[in-house]
């Protein structure tokens, strides 16, 4: 069984190899920008941080931008990399279910004695792998970058800030299987994932900018998302959206294994 | 016990049509065509005994185990070759074979390389770049390097030249003498004729009737319509002149033959 799903995700990961590589390598310089640019910065910011409404820097995070974790957090982690992973997240798992049923390959497979289910599971499984070695990508050229400019990043709060966007990504790859289970038109599960990325972060931000709306905040898996980067990981939200995802995806598989597969 | 045997098979999706109380069965080391045109329903048929489509009415049972609860363990022992093969652009022939070597704990390549080297296909070559023809010999590889006990092959000789073709029918011999058991889809007559023991007729969903295939061509054939080989060349009016000929033509070589003139003697 195992040995089966081992095979499928080392292919996954193999046939995603160039996916690793553009996705990890612009989101680390990108990131190593700004820990390259946050010494020159640094003053500037500060002063235009305290003329900000102060709704506007809870919506967004911004408490002060007198550290360069503060600074990564603002510009990288509360929007860019959560939005960026999510989407890559339901990209990946998508390329091995309703990709593969659009390329052909599910038919392939599935001549083989290999049960739906397992190839949702290797599907997702192999996302979670893609997801960690794309963040690992990140914080190493973010941490050479703050090196290289003297930037003081605390390398364990850089590895806690990313490390955190891990299980939220693979909330939205266990919606992706779900949403396979309905259609297996790529088109169609990422576009309609990807909605349910934005709508959720737009509920959670909407939610902090009013205080009446907090409540709002529960329907979106942002509210349990934190700023991981100042504040470590949060065990239990990082453990519950985990184990979400992974529920998503049992229930994704359920409905994957019980849909026809037309030609 | 039949390897294959349906009863009341029906699949109906939506407003397009499916097949309707779909019955038959196939024997042990029996080669059965399932002959139809596009869209008749012989696709729907053999993605519903992979498990495929899951069936709106009516049950398949294959090694005698239920298509649908049994299916990985039916799937162990069979090859198939999907209509229309496609396994994605960056992916070889060989790295397909691999990962479906391992899905089903074989060590190796079985007879793959053997079957490359026959059918003259390029695995090492991502398939989109292949032609559909040397795509679809990556496919029939696939669906046999493991030398299964039931062969399922929808529309198996789409896409390959009249040399590959023959080498295909060749191989369906070979599987039948190895004790294969082979369910083949075709919408031509002349390659069924000359690989099948029986054939089923499918048209608009429904399997109208199943024949033996010298049963099938005795029904069909023209009784007053003779071709006739001379040892010599002959002039038309001489054939007309016999005796109750009301007209002869000569025969104008078929492009497969001119094609197996030219070529017959290269790939093996």
């Amino acid at each position: 069984m195992s040995a089966q799903i081992g095979a499928l995700v080392r292919a996954h990961l193999s046939d995603r190899r160039r996916s690793l590589l553009a996705w990890g390598v612009p989101l680390g310089l990108w990131s190593a920008f700004v820990v390259v640019i946050f010494p020159s910065v640094e003053g500037a910011l500060s002063k235009a941080v305290k003329s900000y409404p102060s709704a506007l820097k809870e919506a967004f995070g911004i408490g002060q931008l007198t550290s360069v974790e503060q600074y990564l957090q603002a510009e990288m982690l509360s929007l860019i990399v959560p939005l960026a992973l999510g989407y890559l997240a339901v990209r990946a798992v998508a390329s091995g279910l309703s990709g593969a049923a659009e390329s052909g390959r599910l038919d392939v497979l599935l001549s083989a004695p290999v049960s739906r289910s397992r190839i949702a599971a290797a599907s997702f499984a192999a996302t979670a792998v893609e997801l960690a070695v794309v963040l690992a990508l990140t914080v190493i050229l973010t941490s050479l970058g703050g090196l290289l400019a003297g930037a003081h990043l605390s390398l364990s709060a850089a590895i806690a800030g990313y490390a955190n966007v891990w299980p939220l990504a693979l909330l939205f790859a266990g919606l992706g299987i779900v949403a396979t289970g309905f259609s297996l038109r790529t088109t169609v599960v990422t576009g309609a994932v990807a909605g349910v990325l934005v709508t959720m972060y737009v509920v959670d931000l909407v939610g902090r900018l009013d205080p009446d709306l907090s409540g709002i905040r529960y329907a979106s898996v942002f509210r349990y998302y934190g700023n991981a980067i100042e504040d470590g990981i949060d065990p239990a939200a990082f453990l519950g959206v985990t184990a979400a995802a992974i529920a998503l995806a049992a229930l994704g598989a359920w409905l994957f294994e019980r849909r026809d597969l037309a030609a | 016990m039949p390897v294959i045997e349906t009863d009341g098979l029906t699949k109906l999706y939506g407003s397009s049509r499916g097949i309707e109380d779909v019955s038959f069965s196939v024997e042990a080391a029996e080669v059965f065509g399932f002959l139809g045109p596009n869209g008749a329903g012989k696709t729907t048929t053999i993605r519903a005994l992979l498990d495929l489509l899951h069936p709106s009415a009516g049950s398949a049972r294959i090694f005698g185990l239920d298509s649908r609860r049994e299916s990985v363990a039916i799937r162990a022992r069979l090859g198939n070759l999907p209509g229309d093969f496609g396994y994605g652009r960056q992916a070889t022939g060989r790295g397909a074979l691999r990962l479906v070597a391992r899905l089903r704990g074989i060590d190796g390549l079985g007879r793959a390389e053997a079957l490359a080297e026959r059918f003259r296909a390029d695995l090492d070559r991502p398939l989109g770049e292949l032609s559909r023809g040397n795509r679809q010999k990556v496919g029939l590889i696939l669906a046999t390097f493991h030398s299964p006990e039931l062969l399922i092959l929808d529309e198996p000789t789409s896409g390959l030249d009249p040399l590959m073709q023959e080498e295909f029918l060749a191989l369906v011999a070979e599987e039948r003498e190895r004790g294969c058991t082979v369910l083949l889809s075709s919408h031509e007559l002349d390659e069924v004729e000359r690989v099948c023991d029986r054939v089923g007729i499918v048209r608009d969903g429904k399997l109208i009737a199943v024949e033996r295939v010298a049963d099938l061509l005795g029904k069909t054939q023209r009784r007053n319509l003779v071709e006739v080989e001379f040892a010599q060349p002959v002039e038309l009016k001489d054939v007309r002149a016999i005796p109750g000929v009301v007209d002869a033509e000569f025969a104008h070589a078929t492009l497969e033959e001119v094609f197996l003139t030219y070529y017959g003697e290269g790939p093996r």
